[in-house]
């Protein structure tokens, strides 16, 4: 199959804030649109649950008309159906897997359950190409801090490490909150340490050389937060760009640390690193570097890409399609702690 | 009140609660970033021998660790993210919270609602050094004798 005869895969994303829509024919990108519950939950200084969930209600199907025009087509164009089964927040997941039932039912068409985490991996394929075999990928974001290993990413994804305590997003989001920085807290971070040094302070880099693939943020964390409040508490002023420079040199030295020992472990030569987190502009420099140095390839998708989106989810299920994968029942539930074992349900 | 010192002390301390804890029982912890609330809670797991890896549900606001050895569930939810009070339905959890040893950070405030009984913990940091104060209150009649070692 190729160009205009390749299956057109409609996909659809609701693990968290973001409802996700995206349609992909082959590796080719039609349209990828977006609702974010954001404003709401800002409107109430945090997540609410309940107005995530009905959130997504009310953005589905106005997402999915919007995809739609974008990408030219109507309904009677689509080929297939992908859907986030999780993992993720339960009540959001389950509003995307409704949807999609519903659309793969109403349309007569295949469903495609898929799991979050490899969905990250396939959307690179839309941007860069057929992903290598075997490749390791880096996940980061708000709920994820993952290495994996994966032969296939229709079929065979293999967990090497990931966070044992919380993830890399979660730490970046919660020292951003300790400097006074708004929500979410990656891209003001990045920006505030753009004007400090990476070495001002020596911060802790847990798990560096445990031998592990695991990751661990929070004693991190822990250490900026008693950091700036020692320097508060003796009337001085916190040298925010520092502290965040500092901070998040921590963070990509352990992740980029880690990546490059599970290549060197697996003799894989091709990284990808996905997820909001790959947004940040000091880990894909220093990425960068460090696989040069080390003869690896790097793949990083354009920041719309790395966050949670629709096309993700678009790209796995065209994958599974040209894998001739068998589609899923109509009665795959959401499974909030879904785990990578199982790339489709 | 005691006072804990390494992050082994704060996990041995979480198992020393969990034989406290039963079915139905709520407990609500508050601390700064880094009081080393999850570590209580990766302590109260292995008590309560339920499934791990106890990792923090800021992102996904709650996690349910079924029980290995036929006791109650270990619901670990984080109020960190929640605007407003939070309400059982908000949990969105496959779990019934009366079969399940319910354990919130971040929800002074705003879990209250949850049940009438239930075991405040209140970790301190000294402004030097690692240590840390626990305190712990029992609110309602579940929890009229807290026991003196503990509390």
């Amino acid at each position: 199959m190729s160009g205009r005869d390749e299956p057109i895969v409609l996909g659809i994303e609701t693990s968290c804030d973001e409802t996700g829509v995206g349609l992909v024919r082959g590796h080719t990108l039609l349209a990828n649109t977006i609702a974010s519950s954001m404003e709401e939950h800002a409107r109430f200084g945090g997540v609410v649950p309940e107005v995530a969930s009905r959130a997504h209600l009310e953005a589905m199907a106005p997402t999915v008309e919007s995809a739609l025009d974008k990408a030219g087509l109507r309904f009677s164009d689509i080929d297939a159906v992908a859907v986030t089964a999780g993992p993720g927040l339960a009540g959001a997941l389950l509003v995307g897997v409704a949807a999609a039932k519903a659309y793969a039912l109403g349309l007569g068409v295949p469903l495609y359950g898929v799991n979050h985490l490899a969905a990250h991996v396939a959307v690179d394929q839309l941007e860069h190409g057929p992903l290598p075999k075997p490749s390791i990928a880096l996940l980061v974001s708000g709920g994820h801090s993952s290495l994996l290993l994966v032969p296939d990413v229709a079929q065979d994804v293999i967990s090497l490490g990931s966070t044992v305590d919380d993830a890399a997003g979660e730490a970046f989001d919660k020292v951003a909150r300790v400097l006074g920085l708004p929500f979410p807290g990656g891209p003001h971070i990045d920006r505030s340490a753009t004007s400090g040094s990476g070495t001002a302070i020596a911060f802790p880099r847990g798990k560096y050389d445990d031998g592990t693939l695991d990751f661990s943020f929070s004693g991190l964390k822990t250490a900026v937060a008693r950091w700036v409040e020692a320097r508060t508490a003796a009337g001085e002023t916190v040298p925010v760009a520092d502290v965040a420079a500092s901070f998040q040199e921590a963070v990509v030295d352990v992740l980029t640390r880690k990546a490059l020992q599970a290549c060197r472990r697996y003799d894989v030569k091709d990284l990808l690193i996905g997820g909001g987190v790959a947004a940040n502009s000091r880990l894909r420099a220093l990425a960068q570097e460090r696989c040069d140095a080390a003869g690896v390839r790097l793949r990083v998708p354009r920041p719309g890409l790395c966050t949670d989106n629709g096309a993700m989810v678009a790209a796995l299920g065209s994958e599974l399609v040209a894998a001739g994968i068998r589609p899923s029942a109509l009665d795959i539930p959401a499974d909030s702690s879904l785990p990578i074992t199982a790339v489709h349900v | 009140m005691r006072t804990v010192r390494t992050t082994e002390e704060m996990r041995a301390l979480g198992a020393e609660i969990a034989e406290l804890l039963r079915a139905g029982d709520l407990m609500v912890l508050t601390g700064p970033l880094g009081a080393g609330k999850t570590t209580l809670v990766q302590g109260i797991a292995e008590g309560l021998k339920v499934r791990g890896p106890i990792t923090s549900p800021t992102f996904v606001i709650a996690r349910v660790h079924p029980s290995l050895s036929g006791g109650p569930a270990l619901v670990h939810a984080d109020a960190y993210r929640i605007g407003g009070s939070l309400e059982v339905d908000d949990l969105d959890l496959d779990a019934s919270l009366a079969d399940s040893v319910t354990v919130v950070e971040w929800g002074e405030g705003l879990v209250e609602g949850l049940a009438d009984d239930r075991l405040e913990v209140v970790i301190e940091r000294d402004a030097e050094g690692e240590d840390r104060r626990v305190r712990l209150r029992g609110v309602g009649e579940r929890w009229s004798d807290v026991p003196a070692s503990l509390g």
